[in-house]
C-alpha cells in the first residue's frame, strides 16, 4: 500500500491511496490519516482510484476515520473507486454513510 | 593453507613458522660467514705460500751462487795467467774442495790434446770422500769426460751452465749436478776453447734443503730441473728417473702437466693441485731458482690449512644448532603458554556450543589482553543467553497459556455454532448444511439456523470485521442477539434493526459485523431476507440459473444504532438452493496475492449445483484450499447451504 498527500483544494485535503488495504496495511492507513486529522485536516478526500482491494479490516479503518472526523465536525469523502472496491462499499452499506464521488473534482464540489 | 597446518593449532603454526624463518636466516648468515672466512684464509695461504717459496728459493740461491763463483773465478784465473804446472792445478782444486763445504767436487777438464800427446793428467778432479779428499784423474778410457753433457754443453754454448743431475760413475760416484764454466786461450787474436772448470754439488745436499721444508702435516716441496726431472721429491724413486710430465701422464693429471710446463718455463704461480703423495686436494706454489733454471714447487694440503676454519665452522654449526634447539624450546613454551588460555576457552566454549551454558569459563589472568577480552565477552554472551533463554521460556509458557485459553475460547465459540438440527430431524422440506473452517487466529465468522416455529426456518451468516479476542467476543454477542431477537412473528429486517441497536450501544472500538438473515417458510418456500452489509448469497434455481440475492441496502451492524433494516422477499421452488458464504471464500489468497473471487465461486457452484450439500461444501472448500497453495489461511471460511424440498409456489398454488 502506498499512501500520500497529493494536494489541497480549498480546505479539502486530498490523499491518494494505491495498492491494498488489508489486515496488514490497515493499521498504517489508519495512523497516517489520524496523524493528518490531528494536524488539523478535517475535510479529507481520499482518492481510491489506485486501490485494488479492501478487506473488512480496511473498512473498519475507514469507519474509524469517519467516526473520528464526525466528532470534529469534519468530513470524509471517497472518490474514483474501482468497480470491485465500489461493490464492497455498496454491499457493506458503507456507501450509505460515507459519500462516494466519481472523481476528486466532484468531491471538491460537494459541500 | 599448506597441508602441514591442517588440524594444527595456533601454537604449532607460530613455532613452525618462526623456527623455519630462524633456520633460514641462520643458514644464510653461516653460508656468508663460511664463504668470506674461507676467502680470507685462502688469501693468507696464498701470501704465505709465496713467501715460503721465495724464501726457500733465496736460500737455495744463496747457497748456489758462491758455488758458481768459484769455477768462474778459476776460469778467469786460468785465462789470464801463464800456464800452471799440474801440481799447482791440483793444489788449487784441492783447496777449493777442502774450503767449500757446499762443493762436493771440482775439476779442470782441458780440451783433449790441448797439450799435444802429453802424459799429464788432462782432467784432474778432487771430490769429498768421507772426511778426506779423493783425487781422480778423469779422462781414462772408461771415463770419456768430453762426451758428458757437463763438458759438451758449455763447450758448444760457450756459456757457464748447470748440468742436469746425473750419476757420476767413475767420477764422484754420487748423484750430482755440475756447474761448468768454459775457459779460453787467446792465440793470435782468436779465443781458443781450452776446457771447462767445474764445481759439483751433491744432490743429497739439495734434497736436505728441500725436505726441510714442511707445510702443515702432509705438505712437501719438490724441485724440478729445466727438463722437468725431479731433482728432489719426497718419493725418492721419482728422483732423476721421472720427469714431472711422466708423472702427469701416469696420473692422467692435466693440471700437473700444465704446472710442469709453467715450472720448466721458469714461471711463478699458485694453483690447486692433487697431491702426488697423499692424493688430497692441495694448492701448489712454485717459483724458479735464479741461479739454475730449476724450479721449486711447494704443496699445501687444503684440508690441513683450512682445518682451523673448518673447526670454527663446526663450532658455529654446533652453536647454531644448540641455539636453534634452545629457541625452539623457548618458542614452544611461549606459544603454548600464550595459547593455553585460548585452548581452555575453546574447550569451555565447546561445552557451551553443545548447549551446556553452565560450563565454567577459564579464569581471566590478564583482563586487558585479547584472550581476556574474549573470555569476558563469552561470559557476557553466556549470561545474555541464559537470561534470554529464561525470558523465552517464561514467554513461551505464558504464550502457551494464552493460546490454550484462546483454544478454549475458540472451542466455546465453535460450540455455539449448530452442527445439525436435532429437534427437527425428519423434516423433509429442506436440507441444510454448514461448515466453518477457522483461521489460525481466533476469527469472527458466525452462522446459525433454527426453527422459529413449526413453519419457519431462520438462518444467518455473519462476519465480524477484524480478528482476535475482540472479534470473537463481538461474534458471540451477535450470535446470541440474533437468536434472542428472532422471536416468532418478527421479520428479518425488524430483527436486524433490533440486534444493530443493541450492538451499537457502547462500541468504542468501532467493531462491526455484516449479517445476512433469511427466514424461510418451509411450507410455502417463501423466503424473506435482510442483508446487513454481507456478501449477497446465491440463489441456485433448479433450471441452472445462479443469481445473487438482491441487496437490501443494509449497513453492517454496530455502526449506526438507529439504522432501519429493510427486508425483501423471494420464493423458492422445490430443489432451489441458497448458498451463503463469507469473504473467507472469495478472498482466499494464493502466493501471487490473487484472490479466489466470486467468479471462481460461481463456476464451482454451476458445476456442483446438483450435488448433495455436504459434497458441494467440501468440494468448494477443497478448491479454495487448492487455490491458496498452502498459503496460511488469513480468514475464517464459512459456508451455509439450504436446499428447499417443499412444494414451494407450486404447492401453495395447489393448496389454494
Amino acid at each position: 500500500m502506498e499512501i500520500e498527500n497529493t494536494g489541497k483544494e480549498k480546505d479539502r485535503f486530498i490523499i491518494t491511496v494505491t495498492g491494498r488495504i488489508d489486515a496488514v496495511t490497515a493499521p498504517e492507513f489508519e495512523t497516517r490519516l489520524l496523524d493528518w486529522i490531528n494536524a488539523g485536516e478535517t475535510r479529507l478526500i481520499v482518492d481510491l482510484g489506485g486501490l485494488e482491494y479492501i478487506s473488512s479490516a480496511g473498512l473498519r479503518s475507514i469507519l474509524t476515520i469517519a467516526k473520528n472526523l464526525k466528532t470534529k465536525q469534519g468530513k470524509l469523502a471517497l472518490c474514483s473507486l474501482r468497480d470491485t472496491v465500489k461493490e464492497v462499499f455498496e454491499i457493506s452499506g458503507f456507501s450509505t454513510i460515507i459519500p462516494v464521488c466519481e472523481s476528486v473534482a466532484a468531491a471538491v464540489k460537494e459541500k | 593453507m599448506p597441508a602441514v597446518f591442517k588440524n594444527r593449532g595456533i601454537a604449532f603454526r607460530l613455532v613452525f613458522l618462526i623456527l623455519i624463518s630462524d633456520a633460514a636466516i641462520f643458514v644464510c648468515i653461516f653460508g656468508y660467514n663460511y664463504r668470506v672466512s674461507r676467502q680470507i684464509i685462502e688469501k693468507d695461504i696464498r701470501a704465505n705460500a709465496r713467501n715460503l717459496v721465495m724464501a726457500t728459493v733465496n736460500r737455495i740461491d744463496t747457497a748456489l751462487l758462491p758455488v758458481e763463483k768459484i769455477p768462474e773465478n778459476l776460469a778467469y784465473f786460468l785465462e789470464n795467467s801463464p800456464p800452471l804446472a799440474e801440481e799447482e792445478l791440483k793444489g788449487l782444486l784441492r783447496a777449493i774442495v777442502e774450503n767449500n763445504p757446499d762443493i762436493y767436487g771440482a775439476a779442470i777438464a782441458f780440451e783433449p790434446r790441448a797439450f799435444g800427446r802429453d802424459t799429464r793428467c788432462q782432467a784432474p778432479y778432487y771430490c769429498k770422500s768421507g772426511d778426506s779428499l779423493r783425487f781422480t784423474c778423469l779422462g781414462s778410457d772408461s771415463y770419456r769426460y768430453f762426451l758428458w753433457d757437463w763438458y759438451r754443453i758449455p763447450q758448444e754454448t760457450r756459456h757457464p751452465v748447470w748440468s742436469e743431475p746425473y750419476y757420476d760413475r767413475g767420477g764422484g760416484d754420487i748423484v750430482m749436478a755440475t756447474y761448468s764454466v768454459p775457459f779460453y786461450q787467446t792465440v793470435s787474436g782468436e779465443r781458443r776453447f781450452m776446457g771447462v772448470v767445474t764445481a759439483d754439488i751433491s744432490l743429497s745436499w739439495l734434497t736436505d734443503i728441500i725436505s726441510s721444508i714442511k707445510t702443515a702435516e702432509s705438505g712437501y716441496a719438490f724441485l724440478v730441473s729445466k727438463k722437468g726431472h725431479f731433482l728432489a721429491h719426497p718419493q725418492t724413486d721419482l728422483v732423476l728417473k721421472k720427469t714431472i710430465f711422466d708423472e702427469a701422464m701416469t696420473r692422467n693429471d692435466p693440471d700437473l702437466y700444465s704446472i710442469g710446463m709453467a715450472m720448466t718455463e721458469g714461471k711463478t704461480g699458485f694453483s690447486p693441485l692433487t697431491s702426488m703423495v697423499t692424493g688430497k686436494a692441495c694448492w701448489i706454489a712454485y717459483a724458479p731458482l735464479a741461479s739454475s733454471n730449476w724450479s721449486l714447487g711447494v704443496l699445501f694440503p687444503q684440508d690441513e690449512l683450512t682445518a682451523d676454519i673448518t673447526r670454527l665452522n663446526h663450532v658455529v654449526w654446533t652453536l647454531g644448532l644448540f641455539g636453534f634447539l634452545l629457541l625452539a624450546g623457548v618458542m614452544i613454551t611461549i606459544a603454548s603458554s600464550i595459547t593455553r588460555p585460548l585452548r581452555d576457552l575453546a574447550t569451555a566454549t565447546e561445552g557451551i556450543a553443545a548447549g551446556n551454558l553452565d560450563v565454567p569459563l577459564p579464569p581471566i589472568k590478564f583482563p586487558r589482553d585479547e584472550v581476556g577480552m574474549l573470555t569476558d565477552a563469552f561470559a557476557r554472551m553466556v549470561d545474555s543467553l541464559k537470561r534470554y533463554i529464561r525470558d523465552l521460556t517464561e514467554t513461551t509458557a505464558q504464550k502457551e497459556r494464552i493460546e490454550s485459553e484462546l483454544r478454549v475460547a475458540r472451542d466455546i465459540q465453535m460450540g455455539m455454532l449448530p452442527k445439525a438440527l436435532p429437534p427437527v430431524t425428519g423434516i423433509l422440506e429442506f436440507d441444510i448444511y454448514a461448515t466453518l473452517e477457522p483461521a489460525r487466529q481466533v476469527g469472527g465468522d458466525l452462522y446459525d439456523f433454527f426453527l422459529v416455529d413449526d413453519d419457519h426456518l431462520c438462518f444467518t451468516i455473519g462476519d465480524v470485521a477484524g480478528k482476535g479476542v475482540s472479534a470473537a467476543l463481538f461474534m458471540t454477542v451477535t450470535q446470541t442477539l440474533n437468536k434472542t431477537k428472532a422471536i416468532q412473528g418478527r421479520g428479518p429486517g425488524e430483527i436486524l434493526s433490533s440486534v444493530n441497536k443493541d450492538l451499537s450501544v457502547e462500541n468504542p472500538s468501532f467493531m462491526f459485523v455484516t449479517v445476512f438473515m433469511g427466514i424461510l417458510n418451509i411450507r410455502t418456500g417463501d423466503l424473506e431476507f435482510s442483508n446487513g452489509g454481507h456478501n449477497p448469497p446465491y440463489l441456485i434455481r433448479t433450471n441452472g440459473t445462479i443469481e445473487a440475492l438482491e441487496l437490501t441496502d443494509g449497513l453492517a451492524l454496530g455502526i449506526e444504532g438507529d439504522f432501519s433494516y429493510l427486508a425483501k422477499k423471494t420464493s423458492l421452488r422445490t430443489g432451489d438452493t441458497v448458498f451463503l458464504y463469507t469473504d473467507g471464500v472469495t478472498e482466499a489468497m494464493n502466493q501471487k496475492k490473487e484472490l479466489f473471487t466470486q467468479k471462481r465461486l460461481e463456476q464451482e457452484l454451476s458445476i456442483r449445483k446438483n450435488q448433495p450439500l455436504d459434497r458441494m461444501a467440501t468440494g468448494i472448500m477443497g478448491r479454495v484450499k487448492a487455490f491458496s497453495e498452502g498459503e496460511p489461511q488469513a480468514d475464517d471460511i464459512t459456508m451455509l447451504i439450504v436446499r428447499f424440498h417443499g412444494q414451494g409456489d407450486q404447492g401453495n398454488i395447489n393448496a389454494q
